[in-house]
């Protein structure tokens, strides 16, 4: 069975906005993210399973707030209290997930087709999720996260780097069109390159 | 606008947060035969105070917890806020 990604009929590429005169390291980047694993993982009030014990390939699940265990492949995101979400470019994690986290203690969600992913990258990357979310991003540090808003829509955000800044933007995959539309606006001032 | 202090995530914008009433209101017991009027107490009379108030918030667009606020209804100052299971 083959996938359409939350964004194919609406992501445009090309350059779009203030973009004339400008080199390509001063334009923002804007692209969809797609074939993910994306799995919610929740542990249950009544479980009491040491978290420090699992590992899920070789990453930790951290109690900490906005905290992100993260390698080359998967990154872990801190969603509340014993609540994660795995975002792994690896398919396998799936069956490592099933067969490490017991279904008496954990609730395995697979939300991979339900999320449409942004990803921005470039100088004035902030200033874009400045514009709709009301986060004091001054405060987020490169592999940190939040749940916050952007214009209304509920989106989790990933700090994938902060130099140059680059932000991953999780949300709903029935906002996707809306919050795609948002986000290209708020980078019209700025120049786009859609990629 | 108002910033609420999530004691999971830190300090957010109301934006984030749903309010859920008075955080004083007691379910009364289970299996305890209690009169129409305690239970009409309990379901729809709520105080309206002007000052100190205990208030039930769920941080909706962030950790989805609830937590407990003591804020001033008049001046809106959050003076605590802790989690939905502690005292405040």
């Amino acid at each position: 069975m083959s996938s359409i990604s939350a964004l194919n009929a609406t992501h445009s590429k090309g350059l779009f906005g203030d973009h004339e005169g400008k080199n390509d390291d001063e334009l923002l980047k804007v692209s969809e993210l797609k074939d993910f694993l994306i799995i919610q993982i929740v542990k249950y009030k009544s479980s009491l399973t040491a978290i420090e014990n699992i590992k899920i390939d070789n990453l930790s699940l951290k109690n900490e707030a906005l905290n992100i265990s993260c390698n080359a492949n998967t990154r872990i995101l801190w969603n509340g209290p014993n609540n994660w979400l795995l975002i792994s470019s690896k398919k396998e994690t799936l069956k490592e997930i099933n067969e490490k986290l017991l279904e008496a203690d954990f609730a395995i969600t697979n939300v991979s087709h339900s999320r449409a992913i942004i990803q921005i990258e470039g100088k004035n990357t902030k200033e874009i999720l400045k514009k709709g979310c009301p986060f004091n991003f001054n405060e987020l540090k490169k592999d940190t996260c939040l749940n916050s808003t952007y214009n209304g829509m509920s989106v989790t955000i990933d700090m994938i780097d902060d130099n140059p800044e680059k932000v991953r933007i999780f949300t709903l995959r029935s906002f996707g069109e809306s919050f795609y539309h948002s986000i290209t606006d708020a980078c019209l001032e700025f120049g786009y390159k859609g990629i | 606008m108002l910033h609420i202090k999530c004691p999971h995530c830190g300090m957010r914008s109301q934006n984030e947060f749903s309010y859920g009433g008075d955080a004083t209101v007691k379910r009364p017991e289970l299996n305890k035969e209690i009169s129409d009027q305690d239970w009409d107490n309990f379901v729809y009379y709520r105080k309206s105070l002007r000052g100190k108030h205990k208030e039930l918030w769920q941080h909706i667009s962030g950790c989805r917890q609830w937590i407990k606020v003591e804020r001033d209804t008049a001046t809106h100052e959050i003076f605590k806020t802790v989690k939905a299971h502690e005292d405040i």
